[in-house]
């Protein structure tokens, strides 16, 4: 299966699915388009009819009303159906945003920031959502309004068609103008209310030393001075917010006298072109009020377009990321391969659990492991050993399929380790790290990681295995309760991490260092629990202490 | 605070401060607001003058007073805009930061424990983002007196002046509109809400499989995340989609609402210009009738946004109302002054420690009994195997929470003295290097007038700083995330030596140093303390026998003795001296 994904292609594939719903956006867009110009167009009939003293009949009048009516109902009906569709985008995109997350690359996963990520999942695609609700379609709408209303005002005065089109592109240009310098503004002035914000956080975190060396009046200094920036930057967003729209208007206003002084000219070669009845003088202004404000909003929408380009480039960067290779694509290679084992196995009467032939492996450039070769069989409790950044928790990453060999092969039961379909993981590995990470949930989430696969009993077999039964019974809700960091002793979440491992009964554990961090008193209650896990299981762990109680040594050689 | 009638928790005080931008708010806007009919009246006398003019009735030079007279009042009327809205802004710009001004004052200015462990920094963090919300609120109650209260009732009056039973008739609606706005308000809010809180999922969610992505890898629980998130996902659509199309849908149909009106005036409006009506008009009059409606229309669907602002304001304020309660300000003066007194009588000042016993609130005792002295410019050791309560003893003498027994330097017991005494005469630094997001020159002087080049070199930086692109004016970054952990454990040292006390605790200060770097800034440390005391606490031995004198804590207790004698009485310390002398592999 080949996956290109990129923003285009996901957008596209939205329009072709949401096809009603895209005909009926065109629909609307145009209709409210159309039936925005017609209201002036009648009250100038109006307007014109009462001068000359006749009655205009009602129908007519309702007539004014139900156009009025329908292009705001036409409008309402654009801005929600645009909503749906822009709902439905990023939706699509979201998906395909997490399908790529899973298939990348170990190694790509690790230099994934999580706080990026989030900003790249949830507030990029929103810049792309934007993009519809808020961006090309309403400029659209927007440029199809001035084109259409300088149409109309062709007709009914030529004149101010001239002068428009010479006051527009000025005009745009300096709502561009006062816009890019706003959009400075504010971003100078969110980077310095970040800075202030964040001055209040690290107050907290360093309160002792703020008490000790007597800087209170320091810190409140160094506030002040950041909220002083964000306010000089607030007040030039502030000057060209207040004075953008009364500019707008003062234009307005002198068009207006222009049209209406010419018209009042007798002249009569200004006449025909600025020539007008009452009924168009009320139409006219009317239609030089609606043309400002599509230009302003076009304005707004260019920004917009703008930024999602820059979200679509940031998501395309990250559909572009390495991926693993999927594991049906490695049927055959793994086919291949323990074939080819198995028949080097003949020696042999049983293949090893664990067997790294020859393995090199560096993440960059720098090799870790050079021609590492060693083999674990069934049962076997093995420590490996060596100094820090010998490569140690690298034999397990390469052991749990996470990575692959540069050179040689790590083999589990004579399969290559990332060839191990993801339902068997479990069944064969448990992993327990340095400190536990908790996931979002209850304690049983904790232990199952939501696998629907392990029962209760499961559950409860692996918290009794580890001790941690009886402190999560003593809890209020036992089982259920939603886990927060306080909720257990550091001891107590290594415990609960061993017992995550344990849950699904797998047939090795894998140990990095997992009494580190803990003092020497529950260092020996997990040690503890953790005999009472490994009884007949293979185990491979790492530790730095030469305590460790168990097995043969492997020893691991920084090359 | 210069202003002695300043309450910082009333709201009136902060408009009265800030009576000259508001002045300026005040005039500007009555000019504005009231010469916004100046549009309407000159539009509808423009058109009726341009009929003249057809007819032959008026002349080109009329329309010329008229449209000028028209250019130069939209002129002042939107200046006076320009000013209204410019200085707005800066009134509630110059609140905000009062406010958060008061706020942080107060917080730099509670203890540790309440901050920390009472929640109290939550509150006030949260107190301070409020501020944001209620000067906001100020903002758009002080714009909205003008251009919903004063505008509105300069349109109705004038509708009302023009044909009182049809400005009647018109001005049924937009109330309508506005009462109907009023009840989906509940339905807008509670689909908004639901929206958060979805929106709030789906970031945990993302950063659920952001951050714990090998664990799920590694015990294949990915596809089942990913179904998960796709649950998710539709989950968020829906109420978006529930949320966002209320908000999007029902301004248009407001408008339709409120312009039922322009019916009305049509029909009764032709018939007052056709002279068959309630009130004679002309032209002029009717264009500016409807103009003026329109204008109203506009105005009357932006008074729900004020009412949510306001509403919003109101509640962030009785929230943070409490906070900027004035506290008593601490006479620094006498104070100042009975220290000084007291440094002078000591001359030289002792450290005794007297029966010191002390337990957390409600737990076990973990100090017992301690008694030690330290004489003007000795270094003490202070070791002990792992959780025998060395780092504890340290903390004793912030005085966070209450000890027993006597802690005196020199005569004066150290609980006898004010938070700001103590702080002049102990000084702590802790594991945490807590330093601050700013360059490294700032965080060793954190304001004070002096040269950061000596204490950078007592700590053996000086070369390494020199190094990096920005030299001293390096930043950095949060918490010190851009420097090592041994760069940021001595700049944090860096920066205690630049503030030197009397007394100076250090708890394991070179734990991530090697055994040169080490001694070399042992011997710079003796040289610059000078006659001030110091506590230095480690589980590194190597420099111990360097120590005026050892502190071996076992239990709670504590034996004290120069090295030598130690090593010769207590056996678990010559072990540990041992292990660190031989055992290079000790280091983890």
């Amino acid at each position: 299966m080949k996956h290109s994904l990129h923003v285009k292609t996901i957008i596209f594939n939205t329009v072709k699915k949401q096809k009603g719903l895209s005909v009926a956006i065109v629909l609307a867009v145009a209709g409210a388009v159309v039936a925005a110009l017609l209201p002036p167009l009648i009250l100038a009939r109006i307007v014109d009819g009462i001068t000359a003293g006749k009655e205009v009949s009602v129908p007519f009048i309702l007539l004014y009303f139900v156009l009025l009516a329908l292009t705001g109902f036409l409008e309402a009906a654009r801005e929600g159906l645009l909503t749906v569709f822009g709902q439905k985008m990023t939706h699509a995109l979201r998906s395909s945003l997490m399908e790529k997350f899973v298939r990348l690359t170990a190694d790509n996963v690790n230099h994934q920031e999580p706080g990026t990520l989030v900003s790249r999942f949830v507030g990029d695609v929103d810049t792309v959502e934007n993009l519809f609700t808020s961006g090309i379609i309403s400029m659209f709408a927007d440029a199809c309004k001035i084109i259409s209303i300088l149409a109309v005002i062709w007709f009914q005065n030529r004149g101010l068609t001239f002068v428009l089109l010479v006051l527009l592109p000025f005009l745009f240009w300096f709502t561009r103008h006062v816009q890019k310098n706003m959009l400075a503004a504010q971003i100078e002035n969110r980077r310095a209310v970040g800075r202030a914000s964040g001055h209040v956080p690290e107050t907290l975190h360093n309160i002792r030393t703020i008490h000790c060396l007597a800087k209170e009046s320091y810190m409140e200094e160094r506030y002040d001075t950041y909220i002083g920036q964000s306010y000089q930057a607030m007040e030039r967003t502030n000057f060209y917010d207040a004075i953008y729209s009364p500019i707008i208007l003062i234009l307005n206003a002198i068009v207006v006298a222009v049209v209406m002084l010419l018209s009042a000219s007798g002249n009569k070669n200004i006449l025909t072109l600025f020539g007008m009845s009452a009924g168009t003088a009320v139409a006219v202004i009317n239609y030089i009020s609606q043309i400002f404000t599509p230009v302003e909003s076009l304005g707004m929408e260019i920004q917009t377009i703008q930024s999602a380009v820059a979200g679509i480039h940031r998501i395309n960067e990250f559909f572009a990321l390495e991926e693993r290779k999927e594991n049906g694509d490695r049927a055959e290679e793994t086919g291949m391969q323990a074939e080819k084992s198995a028949n080097e196995a003949t020696g042999s009467d049983v293949l090893p659990f664990v067997e790294f032939q020859d393995v090199t492996f560096g993440y960059d450039a720098h090799a870790v492991l050079q021609h590492l070769s060693f083999s674990v069989m069934d049962g076997d409790q093995v420590t490996l050993a060596g100094r820090t950044g010998a490569g140690k928790s690298t034999i397990l990453r390469l052991l749990l399929g996470l990575y692959e060999p540069q050179a040689g092969a790590v083999l589990i039961h004579g399969v290559p380790a990332v060839a191990i379909p993801n339902e068997e993981r479990r069944r064969l590995f448990g992993y327990v790290e340095q400190s536990f990470h908790m996931v979002p949930g209850t304690v049983r989430d904790q232990i199952t990681l939501y696998d629907p696969a392990i029962s209760d009993e499961a559950v409860q077999m692996a918290a009794r295995l580890t001790g941690l039964d009886e402190a999560i019974h003593a809890l209020e809700k036992g089982y259920d309760t939603i886990c927060t960091p306080e909720l257990f002793s550091q001891g107590q979440w290594q415990l609960l991490s061993i017992a995550r491992a344990a849950a699904a009964n797998p047939r090795m554990l894998l140990l990095d260092e997992i009494t580190a961090n803990l003092d020497a008193e529950t260092e020996k209650a997990v040690l503890d629990a953790l005999e009472r896990v490994a009884h007949h299981r293979t185990v491979i762990s790492i530790s730095h202490r030469m305590s460790a109680r168990m097995g043969r040594v492997i020893s691991v050689e920084a090359s | 605070m210069k202003d002695k009638m300043f309450q910082s928790d009333r709201v009136l005080s902060y408009f009265r401060a800030e009576w000259k931008v508001l002045l300026a708010v005040t005039i500007s806007g009555l000019i504005y607001n009231v010469g916004l009919l100046a549009g309407p009246w000159f539009e509808g006398r423009m058109t009726g003058y341009l009929v003249d003019v057809l007819k032959g009735a008026g002349t080109f030079s009329g329309m010329l007073l008229l449209v000028a007279g028209y250019a130069v009042t939209i002129t002042i009327v939107q200046s006076s805009r320009y000013i209204k809205r410019f200085y707005v802004r800066r009134f509630a710009n110059n609140v905000n930061r009062r406010m958060k001004q008061i706020l942080y004052g107060s917080l730099v200015h509670k203890s540790r424990a309440s901050l920390r462990e009472e929640g109290e920094g939550d509150v006030m963090t949260k107190a301070i983002l409020d501020v944001d919300d209620c000067a906001e609120g100020m903002r758009k109650f002080t714009t909205e007196i003008f251009d919903t209260g004063v505008a509105l009732a300069a349109y109705i009056g004038m509708l009302l002046w023009y044909d009182w039973r049809l400005a009647l008739f018109c001005l049924i609606f937009p109330p309508i509109s506005y009462v109907t706005a009023e009840k989906m308000k509940k339905v807008i809010q509670r689909t908004g809400a639901a929206y958060k809180k979805q929106s709030g999922a789906l970031s945990a969610a993302t950063l659920d499989r952001a951050k714990n992505a090998i664990t799920y890898r590694v015990f294949g629980c990915e596809k089942e995340r990913q179904a998960a998130y796709e649950e998710q996902l539709t989950a968020y659509e829906k109420s978006a989609v529930k949320a966002n199309i209320w908000n999007t849908v029902l301004p248009p149909v407001y408008k339709v609402i409120s312009m039922t009106g322009v019916l009305f005036i049509l029909y009764f409006g032709q018939k007052n210009v056709l002279g068959t009506g309630w009130s004679a008009w002309d032209i002029a009059a009717f264009t500016t009738f409807l103009s003026c409606f329109l204008k109203l229309s506009v105005k009357s669907s932006s008074a729900a946004k004020l009412f949510n602002a306001v509403h919003k304001a109101q509640v962030s304020w009785k929230r943070i109302k409490p906070l900027l309660v004035p506290g008593e300000e601490a006479d620094q003066a006498v104070s100042r002054n009975r220290y000084q007194k007291m440094l002078k009588s000591e001359g030289e000042a002792a450290l005794h420690l007297r029966h010191v016993t002390f337990a957390y609130p409600n737990g076990a005792p973990i100090l017992k009994d301690i008694s030690f002295s330290a004489k003007p410019g000795q270094i003490i050791g202070i070791t002990g195997a792992v959780a025998c309560g060395k780092s504890t003893l340290g903390k004793v003498f912030l005085c966070e929470y209450p000890y027993e027994g006597e802690i005196c330097l020199g005569d004066t017991e150290l609980r006898e003295l004010s938070m700001q005494e103590r702080c002049e005469a102990i000084g702590y630094l802790g594991h945490d290097p807590e330093l601050f997001n700013d360059s490294i020159e700032n965080n060793v002087l954190l304001g004070e007038k002096k040269d950061a080049e000596p204490y950078l070199k007592a700590v053996c930086i000086d070369t390494e700083v020199n190094t990096m692109p920005d030299g001293r004016q390096t930043l950095v970054g949060n918490g010190g995330v851009r420097l090592s952990g041994g760069q940021a454990q001595r700049l944090a040292l860096a920066r205690t030596l630049c503030h030197p006390r009397p007394v100076m605790i250090l708890d394991d200060p070179f734990s991530a140093l090697d055994k040169k770097t080490e001694a070399e800034i042992f011997s710079n440390l003796r040289q610059m303390a000078g006659d001030a005391v110091i506590l230095l606490i480690s589980h590194r031995l190597y420099l111990f026998p360097q120590m005026d004198q050892v502190v071996w804590m076992e239990d709670g207790g504590i034996t004290v003795a120069p090295h030598e004698t130690l090593v010769k009485e207590v056996p678990e310390y010559e072990a540990m001296f041992a292990a660190q002398e031989g055992g290079a592999g000790y280091e983890a």
